[in-house]
């Protein structure tokens, strides 16, 4: 079996006596949409939180394409490769479409603060660094790729629902991840929206980019994803492909219930 | 450079004016990162003592001793900085308050830098008024560039939101202190300008009032826009002055005008609370802070306000 793009072992959370994540082990395969889902509560955003560092793990280990993720931090994570979004949309309120994309490129860009520094003071006059142009280029490109190209000079916070959680997506694939983890990216979305973002989620799979994805939206967790984990009060109860996970007497009754809209 | 110009009155208000607006890029460098600090008085007075000490007592020229206290006062401000980084807000403002405090006891009861006596027979520095005019436009220029980079526009996302601005990749704890410390060399480089410039300080000469209007500066100015600081200071510091002038001209109306309506001595009540050495002007910094936040809480210039300037429209017309 090839190495697994993300390991988790034995990985555990608790706030005060609640068990958020109870001793999880879970295996995301490189180039899989895995598909993370369970009731409110079941402890999927802290599963988030805990891979991308938010928050401290009380427990275990998570290992990132062979290597452990120890790093308190979690800008040090994302230079790894680890990029998400966030379930409430957490964009910079005073900054332009374009910029928050950019700011997504700047630990690529510039790894060393500097460097940052150095390229602030020496421009050129009334001009701007020679990296900047690139980085523009890219963001250009990124906002194209989801069709918000012509928007990015409206700021951030402007844009309609639908468009933000675009927009969180690119911000994050602006840092050049290998692996993205989607926190509910269909939330507040129309269905047509929602069809939209199935045929993108999958050409952010097909870019090379490995995706975790947790969703409420069972009709596009069925149709993308490769591997289904289910989660019921932070402990795992089921792991498998959609079809097995619609089959699953115990995920019925957690959480899909008997009829299934599918 | 200006002897001839410009007469020794209009040369110590430019001067002092000048400082007002070196401290408040002071206090804009940690601000853009989001931390709001009460300290700028306190590296001030670290740079002001450093320098009267290096001068005065290791014989160096004020040109080496300026950016030697203006370093100290920055590595005072990134030892500070670390324990500020874990915390924000109102916690910050307390942190830093207290830090000023500590230096003005230092300074206080600290024989060697004079004590409760304070700092005497600084070297007086003929040339204030050359330096700060090349370190105002020095500073300009420095922000204007950090504003339109990269590294500018990091900061700004670490003010709007820090988490969101950590989990994208900026290294926010690195990128917070380089701002605090900068903040602090700015700060300590116009305590050195004032102690030379003044030949005394003690330790009342920086103190948690200068802090707050440093901190008005930036507030009434416009702190997310890099020229804000400039205009917040230039005009709070020369607002007293420019009503002088007021009532100067005002003694020119016909008497029967004045006496019919007696403005000019409207203007010498509100002069008297402006004035520079007068401790009442602070109640007038007080109610202005409080307009402020009422009709135009992000300050005089905003990110929003300055395309629409004439300046702006005319630059990118022709750009």
């Amino acid at each position: 079996m090839p190495e697994p793009c993300l390991a988790i072992e034995s990985l555990s959370k608790r706030f005060g006596g609640f068990y958020a994540l109870n001793d999880l082990r879970m295996e995301v395969a490189r180039g899989h949409i895995h598909a993370l889902i369970g009731p409110n509560g079941a402890g999927k955003t802290t599963f988030f939180n805990l891979v991308t560092g938010v928050l401290a793990a009380d427990r275990g280990q998570i290992t990132f394409e062979g290597e452990i993720v120890a790093d308190a931090r979690p800008s040090r994570r994302t230079l790894r490769g680890i990029a998400r979004t966030f379930q409430n949309i957490r964009l910079f309120p005073h900054l332009t479409v374009l910029q928050t994309v950019m700011i997504g490129e700047h630990c690529r860009s510039y790894p060393s603060m500097w460097k940052a520094l150095a390229s602030a003071v020496l421009q050129r006059p009334f001009g701007e660094a020679r990296e900047e142009g690139r980085m523009r280029d890219n963001a250009l490109d990124l906002l194209a790729f989801f069709g918000l190209a012509d928007k990015c000079d409206a700021k951030a916070t402007d844009l309609p629902y639908g468009d933000q959680r675009k927009l969180e997506m690119a911000r994050a694939l602006a840092t050049q991840p290998r692996l993205l983890l989607l926190d509910e990216p269909a939330a507040g979305m129309n269905p047509h929206e929602t069809h939209e973002l199935d045929e993108l989620i999958t050409r952010v799979r097909d870019r090379g980019v490995t995706i975790v994805l947790v969703e409420h939206d069972m009709r596009l967790v069925m149709d993308i994803s490769d591997r289904i984990t289910v989660l019921n009060f932070g402990t795992k109860i089921a792991d498998g492909s959609p079809e097995e996970i619609q089959r699953n007497p115990a995920v019925i009754e957690a959480y899909l219930g008997e009829d299934v809209p599918l | 450079m200006f002897d001839g110009l410009i007469d020794g009155y209009t040369q110590s208000i430019l001067i002092f004016t000048g400082i007002s607006v070196i401290a408040a890029y002071s206090f804009f460098a940690p601000f853009k990162t989001g931390q709001v600090s009460l300290g700028q008085a306190g590296f001030m007075a670290v740079g002001g003592y450093a320098s009267a000490v290096l001068t005065q007592k290791f014989g160096l020229p004020f040109a080496a001793a300026l950016p030697v206290a203006g370093l100290i006062a920055g590595v005072v401000g990134v030892v500070v900085g670390f324990p500020a980084l874990r915390i924000k807000g109102i916690y910050l403002l307390l942190l830093t308050l207290g830090f000023g405090e500590i230096i003005s006891v230092i300074a206080l009861s600290w024989d060697y830098v004079g004590g409760a006596q304070g700092y005497r027979n600084i070297p007086f520095n003929p040339r204030t008024l050359d330096y700060v005019i090349g370190i105002v436009i020095v500073l300009v220029i420095f922000f204007g560039r950090l504003e339109r980079s990269s590294l500018g526009r990091a900061m700004d996302s670490i003010h709007q939101d820090e988490t969101a601005a950590e989990v994208m990749g900026i290294d926010v704890v690195r990128i917070k202190l380089l701002a605090f410390g900068l903040g602090a060399m700015i700060a300590g480089i116009a305590g050195a300008l004032y102690a030379h410039q003044a030949t005394y300080v003690d330790s009342t000469t920086f103190n948690i009032m200068l802090a707050v209007e440093i901190l008005t500066f930036v507030v009434v100015g416009g702190g997310s826009t890099y020229w804000g600081p400039l205009v917040g200071a230039a005009v709070l510091s020369y607002l007293p002055e420019f009503l002088r002038a007021l009532r100067e001209w005002l003694e020119l109306l016909p008497v029967a005008a004045t006496n019919f309506f007696p403005m000019n001595r409207v203007y010498d009540f509100l002069h008297g609370f402006l004035d520079f050495e007068n401790a009442k002007r602070l109640i007038v910094y007080g109610i202005i802070l409080i307009l402020m936040m009422i009709v135009r809480p992000d300050g005089l210039l905003t990110r929003d306000t300055i395309p629409r300037l004439p300046f702006a429209r005319w630059k990118a017309r022709h750009a």
